[in-house]
């Protein structure tokens, strides 16, 4: 009992230090609750994980502890093999992205602008974006080995549809009245394309775009795992076949970081450049 | 107090009581089936296996017979995924016995898998570097940067490691491509992959490929196949592996048998990688009893430390592996003894010559 006297003294000293800082945090963990929400999830993954390993619920050959996942994942960032696999698969994601949004645009503007190429293409395309990509791989490895060739073409089929789609739907959907006017103006063809098509279009193009280089990224992978010498797909084979699953894992975390973080920069891009066409629009005014 | 001491003893006896009787009510009841993975299957994935007295016992159903009248069953597992696949597997408690390459095995064994090596599954033999037919290549260095196809994981991997480290390569001066080996075969044919280490000869008949290079017979380059028993099953069952080990090493017999060479090899092509054609000229060089020795002599031994120091030097394993403790020859030594075969397969010094 007598203990408790001294406590009770310091009690309200107490209380006017915590109060604003009580305060401080609340209004923080209003301010980053939502976020904070979003964590619980991952870290109660994270316990599940720790305690499966603890209990040996799996064995600990094919469930590494979360440290020797840590570990690994420096190990291969400090000798490099990480940054030069991410390299070899982001030039493949390159250069799919690149023929693949070339192909889209292509066939999104002819099917858009044209009723004829409407008439003879859109058809054969929807049943072409029916049929996933993984779909095609035995037939494109008849064709073009298990070389290069094939996890580019494989990767830029997966770009061709969202690219293509949106493009198609962006011309689509062009308010009727801008077209119109056009054709007061007696603009030309190419007039047309540069003045109204294009930048009334942009923001679904950029959006195709956008959705165009995550289904390539999500392809990659796959592709990867297929024959091949060097990627990350490659050293997620590499580290089961030695038994190494925390290579498994660094591979996993290094996709979905790689993803998040093209996601987001798209996104912001694409914000930005709804912007910059909202001023243009308020300066027209 | 005293009260609490008198009934802490009856309980301290009633737990001696019950330790010493656990024993007695666990024991030797017999399991159901006895579970046993190949580190490999045949073309398109087919139940088969090739080239070892394992194989042959599983083609004869000698296991099948042996427990027919204990009502235990034989269940084979023919792994398309090679040797990576049965350390998962065995991992995962899904196998009691599998045949394994030395490099999946040290890989697994450096993980904290336990079984124990009890018999050999073969040695020796040649190894041939084989390229595509329309290939410009004459020697190795020819290929640098090129694609090499190696199931990686397998032994394979580790002969190719050693075969390139005495022309004065490494991995990385190559573009490895890891296929399974019935790919491999498809993908020279192809010209999908500019070389790799397989047998040829199906391939040559066909006209697709070409032979670069053949080492024909070198015991330090050639690796042992093994057989292993997984520790949980063998301490509950020691009665049973000798049994197992006893079946197989008769096929062993069998298959060493120069009367039986054609059948033998018939009857081993039809997991349909390895052609007739293949085992046929690849064997020929040898006696089969040179090839099929289930012994875990000096050289076996010596074949298994060289290998775990070559996985280490290569850096294909985290942790090292001891091989103290790991090779039982109780098992074998039993089974030579009761069929009377303790002098039919000769016994190898460490270099791999005949002990004198």
């Amino acid at each position: 009992m007598t203990n408790a006297s001294p406590s009770l003294a310091h009690a309200p000293h107490h209380g006017r230090v915590l109060q604003p800082a009580s305060a401080f945090i609340s209004r923080a963990a209003a301010h980053v609750g939502t976020r904070a929400v979003g964590l619980l999830l991952p870290l109660a993954v994270l316990y599940l994980w720790q305690t499966a390993v603890d209990r040996e619920w799996v064995a600990i050959q094919l469930l590494p502890p979360a440290e020797l996942v840590w570990q690994s994942l420096r190990d291969l960032w400090q000798s490099g093999d990480l940054t030069s696999n991410l390299a070899v698969s982001l030039s493949r994601i390159g250069w799919s992205v690149l023929i693949g949004s070339a192909i889209g645009w292509l066939l999104g503007f002819l099917i858009g602008l044209s009723r004829t190429a409407r008439a003879y293409l859109y058809p054969s395309f929807e049943v072409f974006s029916q049929f996933p990509v993984i779909g095609w791989i035995p037939l494109l490895i008849i064709f073009l080995g298990i070389d290069e060739a094939l996890k580019i073409a494989a990767i830029s089929m997966a770009v061709i549809v969202p690219v293509t789609v949106a493009t198609f739907k962006g011309i689509e959907n062009i308010p009727t009245r801008l077209l119109e006017v056009a054709r007061v103006y007696c603009f030309t063809p190419r007039q047309l394309l540069l003045r109204v098509v294009l930048p009334a279009a942009l923001p679904s193009l950029f959006s195709g775009f956008r959705q165009g280089i995550m289904q390539a990224w999500l392809t990659l992978v796959f592709v990867e795992l297929l024959a091949s010498s060097e990627g990350i797909g490659y050293l997620m084979v590499w580290g089961r076949q030695l038994m190494q699953l925390d290579l498994v894992f660094v591979g996993l975390i290094v996709i979905g970081v790689v993803g998040l973080i093209l996601d987001l920069s798209l996104r912001r891009l694409e914000a930005c450049l709804q912007d910059w066409r909202h001023d243009n629009k308020q300066e027209q005014k | 107090m005293k009260n609490t001491a008198k009934k802490l003893s009856w309980l301290l006896g009633a737990l001696a009581l019950l330790q010493l009787t656990a024993p007695v009510a666990q024991a030797e009841e017999k399991p159901k089936e006895i579970r046993i993975a190949f580190s490999g299957a045949g073309a398109g994935g087919r139940p088969l296996a090739g080239g070892s007295s394992l194989a042959t016992a599983h083609l004869r159903g000698a296991l099948e017979e042996e427990f027919k009248k204990d009502g235990i069953k034989i269940k084979w597992y023919f792994n398309v995924g090679a040797g990576p696949a049965t350390n998962e597997q065995f991992a995962n408690k899904l196998i009691d016995f599998a045949s394994h390459g030395d490099l999946p095995l040290i890989v697994g064994r450096s993980t904290g898998l336990r079984h124990k090596l009890i018999l050999g599954q073969g040695r020796f033999g040649e190894t041939t570097f084989v390229v595509p037919a329309n290939s410009e290549a004459k020697t190795l260095a020819d290929l640098k940067g090129k694609k090499i196809g190696v199931t990686k994981g397998t032994s394979g991997q580790l002969t190719l490691n050693r075969v390139l480290e005495r022309n004065g390569f490494t991995e990385r001066d190559f573009k490895l491509v890891s296929l399974d080996a019935a790919t491999i075969k498809a993908a020279l044919a192809t010209g999908d992959i500019d070389g790799a280490l397989t047998t040829p000869y199906d391939l040559i008949a066909r006209g697709v490929a070409k032979i670069l290079f053949k080492i024909d017979r070198d015991s330090t380059l050639t690796s042992v196949s093994n057989f292993w028993v997984g520790e949980e099953f063998e301490k509950k069952y020691p009665d049973l592996v000798q049994r197992v080990v006893t079946a197989i090493v008769k096929e062993a017999k069998w298959s060493s048998d120069e009367n039986n060479r054609t059948e033998l090899l018939k009857m081993w092509a039809r997991q349909g990688t390895t052609t007739y054609l293949d085992y046929a000229e690849s064997w020929k060089a040898y006696k089969l009893k040179e090839r099929v020795s289930p012994l875990l002599d000096e050289y076996y031994v010596n074949r298994i430390q060289k290998s775990i120091d070559e996985v280490k030097h290569f850096k294909l394993a985290r942790r090292d592996v001891d091989i103290n403790g790991w090779i039982e020859p109780k098992y074998l030594n039993v089974a030579l003894k009761e069929l009377k075969l303790e002098h039919y397969w000769d016994e190898y010094d460490k270099d791999g010559n005949i002990k004198k």
